[in-house]
């Protein structure tokens, strides 16, 4: 008879780090005076811990919540590439539950990082894009599915690549992305055909863009459509991101650089 | 506080009661007892449920009372009820005494609620000057420079050195000299103000104008004075500029010193 504790020991045994995913304070307290490192992944930093990885979604996917933190805190030097890290989050419940042992790669790292904290656009105004277009693929319009096409960032030379489809209906109005009237608007414009451009400190720029960037060398899954393949050749020909929102399966990809970055259900939101 | 002041005169007593004094007497101070105490419960209530405990907390004069083993909101709601007995006090005092010192007793009762008024705006200048400081220095902490550490002080002593103004204006202490002071400080304070951000006035009012007008959007090819390249952002302040080496960032108040070259597409 195998004890229990000893399993665990094979799990947590010789780590470098451990990463707390949103752990509560009394939680943390017991780690303050751990030997090794121990870095908290949060949406927010209300524990004034040191070192944290900030997280802008709140990932149901446990897989992509462990895969941000661990890119977080290699970017910030707080992990080395080969180093093995216990992560502890929660699966079913508020309470930390679960305890999933990595080694951290820093040669196949995904970008989900870099997607949120190394772009051109500030960090809040993707993180409004993501939540807006979440929720449209939850509701979609009137019952009925939608598709919508978000770039944000390096707005002026999208706008140089791309052209109008009609008039454009923000021209000449300040509206940015956190603002609360914003979602019921989008919700009504999503029906028009053509990608939305959103600047670096999340104004509107135009909806009803037809982007005209070339598509070579775009490497992006087969079998996505038209939509998305504007999507990767835009991030590819601009320093913008892309977030779409697919009409056929209801799925949230997130470009940049020309290749998928994030893929996320809305119904798990 | 006038009705305190012109207490009933002690011939319209009815007879029996100036017979005994002392039962006229406890009679006044169990009325103010009684007053004073739910006086004090009731005003710690309505400030409890006002959510004075939570917005004072963690500002200094919170801490010192918590420190004493007390509280901002216990410390006055029992200063009110103290109000109440040394009013009542003074009204047996007074009510006992033959009448030829009543206008000391006058003065003294009309001056009793100055005292307390001054005492209030003490409390309330010393926590408001608290939550300021808090607040400021709030809002300075992604500035990590040791000078800024000055700020919220400078914020904390002004807003006390006023209450303590109005407190000494309440008691009717002489305060001319101090207001001169403080007049030449808020004085100078303006002009500094004025001086360091005169160009980021005009760069506002210029900022206005472009985002109203529009002149020039995202994604056109401008040139501001020497500057040129894609608009990616027009804000308040400055305008974001874009060539392919490097992105300027050109105050707005350049629009208007130098005007705009925009390419037609």
């Amino acid at each position: 008879m195998v004890d229990p504790n000893e399993l665990l020991e094979t799990v947590l045994g010789d780590v470098d780090g451990i990463l707390l995913f949103s752990p509560t304070t009394s939680f943390y307290e017991q780690f303050v005076d751990a030997d090794v490192d121990v870095v908290v992944v949060a949406s927010e930093n209300d524990l004034d811990a040191d070192p944290f990885v900030e997280l802008p979604v709140a990932f149901q996917d446990v897989y992509d919540r462990v895969r941000f933190g661990i890119e977080g805190a290699l970017e910030q030097g707080l992990l080395d590439d080969g180093d093995v890290v216990a992560c502890i989050s929660s699966v079913f419940d508020e309470d930390l539950d679960t305890v999933s042992r990595v080694r951290v790669d820093a040669d196949s790292t995904s970008g989900v990082y870099d997607l949120f904290e190394n772009t051109r656009a500030e960090p809040d105004v993707l993180r409004s894009v993501l939540e807006l277009v979440i929720e449209l693929g939850k509701k979609g319009q009137k019952g009925q599915p939608v598709g919508a096409l978000f770039v944000v960032g390096d707005a002026g030379k999208v706008m140089n690549k791309s052209r109008p489809l009609s008039y454009n209906p923000f021209e000449k109005s300040h509206v940015h992305v956190g603002d609360p009237i914003v979602k019921v608007m989008l919700k009504e414009f999503s029906r028009l055909d053509g990608a939305f451009v959103i600047s670096d400190a999340g104004k509107i720029v135009s909806a009803y863009r037809y982007l005209e960037p070339s598509a070579e060398g775009v490497d992006i899954p087969k079998g996505l459509g038209t939509r998305h393949m504007a999507a990767g050749a835009v991030t590819r020909d601009t320093n913008a991101t892309a977030i779409v929102l697919s009409e056929s399966d209801g799925m949230v990809r997130a470009f940049k650089g020309g290749s998928l970055v994030l893929e996320l259900d809305p119904e798990e939101y | 506080m006038v009705a305190l002041a012109q207490l009933p005169d002690t011939e319209q007593l009815p007879e029996w009661l100036l017979d005994w004094p002392i039962l006229l007497i406890s009679m006044i101070v169990l009325v103010g007892v009684v007053l004073g105490y739910l006086l004090g419960r009731v005003s710690k209530s309505v400030l409890e449920a006002a959510g004075v405990p939570q917005s004072v907390e963690g500002t200094a004069f919170e801490r010192t009372a918590q420190s004493l083993g007390t509280s901002t909101v216990s410390i006055v709601s029992r200063m009110l009820s103290w109000f109440v007995y040394g009013v009542t006090v003074l009204t047996a005092i007074y009510a006992f005494r033959p009448a030829d010192t009543d206008w000391i007793w006058q003065r003294i009762v009309v001056f009793i609620p100055n005292v307390f008024i001054a005492f209030m705006v003490v409390v309330v200048g010393f926590v408001a000057a608290d939550k300021a400081e808090l607040i400021v220095s709030e809002r300075l902490r992604g500035v990590k420079l040791p000078e800024v550490s000055l700020l919220p002080r400078v914020v904390k002593y002004t807003v006390i050195y006023v209450a303590f103004l109005i407190a000494l204006g309440q008691l009717g202490i002489a305060t001319m000299a101090l207001l001169v002071l403080l007049a030449i400080y808020v004085l100078a304070a303006v002009i500094v103000a004025v001086a360091a951000t005169k160009d980021l006035l005009s760069s506002a009012a210029a900022g206005i104008y472009l985002l109203l007008r529009e002149p020039y959007g995202i994604g056109d090819r401008v040139t501001i004075g020497d500057r040129e390249g894609v608009v990616q952002e027009v804000g308040v302040l400055v305008t974001h500029l874009e060539d392919d080496e490097a992105e300027y960032v050109v105050p707005n108040g350049q629009v208007f010193e130098h005007g705009v070259r925009r390419e037609r597409n």
